[in-house]
């Protein structure tokens, strides 16, 4: 899954950016992928925040995919987040205690997932893709909720043996946020996608490395890219080109 | 200059809308000019529909912000397209938005510019190597074709007449949604610009929030502002002939209220964001770079359909078109506001201490002591004022300085 980082199927994967390199051309990829290189009938389910179809649709499109095809025969399902859950700005502060009798914000979206996992049609590779996670804090879902939600989700994935990929924005770079850490705890392997220090450039786009989550036991076959050799990439309409640093290989 | 050319082709079979022209990186995508034109090439060819711009202008003393969207507002009537204005005093503020100069007098001034050119060309003579190459220049102009009215010639000096905005008002062509601190309900309002945006899908509406979070916004809350930013991005998607320029008041602007990672945030949530980072408060920036009144930072750009911002493509000003395979790195862009309009420029320093700075250090022989002389004459006191007393300190110190170095360096010389 996901070249040239060759990861396994069935993992959950956190995918973290910046502003100036954002990482959707990661999900873009990774949902192209699942679907044309997997060897039988596919089951894609993506929980969009922040974007709507029509990108998807068109940067699909550039890679000769048609997600509306793949909608109507069920294979591809797309969730407007925003449909089915709202903040609560009425609460006084965020509710950081348990409460059995208060009703969790997220769980309708929850719910929705879960019945799209095991639904019985369309094959058992599986993918769900959440991006992101983090404006869902920033709207006013509180850090409890978002963190049980991503957790739940993490739990029905493993159930139903999906691949499980998370985005989530990093606006404090050198300061972890408490959802990041959450995260993190629950991830295989985690993507890091950062810009150059230097600003921006025509030609590298920014700088891909690629670590081990902190409960994945070592060994694996994954060959894993710290951050001291990242591998960069220049982003074009057709994709990203990645190459290691100070090579150029072909690009620049 | 403009690289922008409409595609005219034969089985086009709906004409474009006034004041809108497509993309250059997709002809899906349907941009309007914001007013500005340097302003649409940082965007890439302009703003795109269903996208939402946010300016944010840090500075508490001057009000950029609220310029850029006067002219979003000017452009919008004289493209006839559809506006309506969110604010507390949404009346009071479209009364004061500026206008293109009357007809003839945009004549005469064309034909000014075009003699100046043909003089100036003969006059200077340039070694023949660099006769091919253009200009050296600093910004994007529009040009003002006849046929394409994207791109108004506003003049700051010029008031749109009372009459124009009232047939606006009263045709329906202008709307306003006035926010009250008291009542305001984030829910309500998305609701409301829902409406506004469903009513009429042929014209493209602009949006144009002057001033978010002023206090006619009451005391809203960082979540409740990023969801209606979120919101509102969302509406824009769902109706896609609308589009939104919102200008963030300046306490808003800045980490100190929005907490750590406030601008990215902001630039995550809305499709372009911008951020006019002006010099008034600032003394030590306005005397680094007098010829301009603030830097322009960029959070965010739109790309509504592709996974490369238009503006890394065709972006003169921001200079990422790289013909030859290196890139180079982006140009710093600044703003000024002339008499007459308000540009975006490139940022370059000047030469290594400015122009008016001494680049030799005056001799020693030269100043002489007037503070005694001074001190000491009777009678009729003569003020002598020359340019060397107020440096006379420091080339004394200078003087010193190279003489004890040149001592240290002798003794170490020869101190085995």
């Amino acid at each position: 899954m996901l070249a040239p980082f060759n990861l396994p199927e069935g993992i959950v994967l956190l995918i973290t950016d910046e502003l100036a390199a954002p990482a959707d051309f990661l999900l873009h990829r990774s949902l192209i992928s699942h679907i044309k290189e997997t060897n039988g009938p596919t089951k894609t389910i993506v929980l969009s925040v922040s974007e709507d179809l029509a990108r998807w649709k068109a940067v699909a499109s550039k890679f000769n995919l048609n997600i509306s095809h793949q909608i109507t025969n069920g294979s591809l399902e797309f969730i407007d987040v925003m449909k089915h859950v709202q903040p609560d700005f009425r609460a006084l502060a965020p509710l950081e205690t348990a409460d059995l009798h208060t009703p969790l914000p997220l769980r309708p979206l929850f719910d929705l997932v879960q019945g799209a996992l095991h639904k019985a049609d369309h094959g058992d590779a599986k993918l769900v893709i959440l991006d992101d996670i983090a404006t869902l804090e920033w709207i006013g879902f509180s850090l409890l909720d978002v963190s049980r939600f991503a957790r739940a989700l993490w739990g029905a994935c493993l159930k139903a043996k999906a691949t499980l990929i998370i985005r989530h924005h990093v606006v404090t770079s050198g300061d972890p946020d408490d959802l990041f850490r959450h995260l993190l705890q629950m991830c295989i392997y985690h993507i890091d996608v950062r810009p150059l220090a230097s600003g921006r450039s025509g030609a590298v786009s920014g700088e891909v490395a690629l670590h081990l989550g902190p409960s994945t036991p070592v060994g694996g076959g994954v060959k894993l890219i710290p951050r001291s050799a990242a591998v960069q990439y220049k982003l074009a309409d057709n994709g990203p080109v990645f190459f290691q640093r100070g090579t150029g290989g072909g690009v620049l | 200059m403009s690289s922008f050319k409409r595609k005219v082709t034969n089985k086009q079979a709906t004409l474009p809308v006034p004041g809108t022209r497509t993309s250059p990186a997709s002809s899906s995508v349907t941009t309007i000019s914001t007013g500005i034109p340097s302003l649409d090439d940082v965007l890439g060819g302009g703003l795109p529909l269903s996208c939402c711009l946010l300016v944010t202008a840090p500075d508490l003393h001057s009000s950029y912000g609220e310029l850029i969207q006067k002219y979003f507002l000017a452009e919008g009537l004289a493209c006839r397209h559809r506006l309506c204005v969110v604010d507390g005093q949404p009346k009071h503020f479209v009364r004061d938005i500026m206008w293109i100069p009357g007809q003839t007098k945009q004549q005469v001034e064309k034909t000014e510019s075009d003699e100046e050119e043909d003089t100036s060309d003969h006059k200077v003579k340039i070694a023949w190597r660099y006769e091919q190459m253009k200009p050296f220049q600093t910004t994007v102009s529009s040009t003002l074709s006849t046929t394409d009215s994207y791109g108004h010639p506003f003049e700051l000096s010029i008031r749109a007449p009372t009459s124009l905005i009232d047939d606006a008002f009263r045709s329906g062509q202008l709307s306003s949604l006035t926010i009250e601190p008291t009542k305001l309900d984030v829910f309500n309002l998305i609701r409301q610009l829902e409406e506004k945006l469903q009513s009429d899908a042929s014209t493209p509406l602009r949006i144009c929030i002057p001033s978010l979070g002023s206090p006619f916004w009451g005391d809203i809350t960082k979540r409740e502002l990023l969801f209606f930013l979120h919101s509102l991005k969302s509406l824009l998607r769902k109706y896609p002939h609308g589009c939104a320029s919102v200008g963030l008041s300046p306490h808003l602007s800045t980490d100190n209220w929005g907490g750590a990672g406030w601008l990215q945030k902001l630039g995550w949530i809305s499709d372009a964001a911008l951020s006019m980072s002006a010099f008034s408060g600032d003394i030590s920036m306005s005397a680094t770079f007098p010829k301009h009144h603030g830097l322009v930072q960029i959070q965010s750009l739109p790309c509504p359909t592709t996974l490369v911002a238009p503006s890394d493509r065709f972006s003169v000003l921001r200079g990422l078109v790289s013909s030859s395979s290196g890139g180079s790195g982006e140009n710093n862009l600044a703003f000024k506001c002339t008499r007459k309009k308000l540009m975006i420029e490139t940022l370059h320093l000047d030469l290594e201490g400015g122009v008016s700075e001494r680049r030799t250090t005056a001799s020693v022989s030269e100043v002489f002591d007037t503070k005694s002389i001074a001190a000491t004459a009777t009678g009729a006191s003569v003020k002598i004022e020359l340019e060397e007393v107020i440096e006379q300190p420091e080339q004394q110190e200078i003087g010193k300085v190279k003489k004890a170095k040149k001592k240290s360096v002798a003794f170490d010389v020869y101190d085995f």
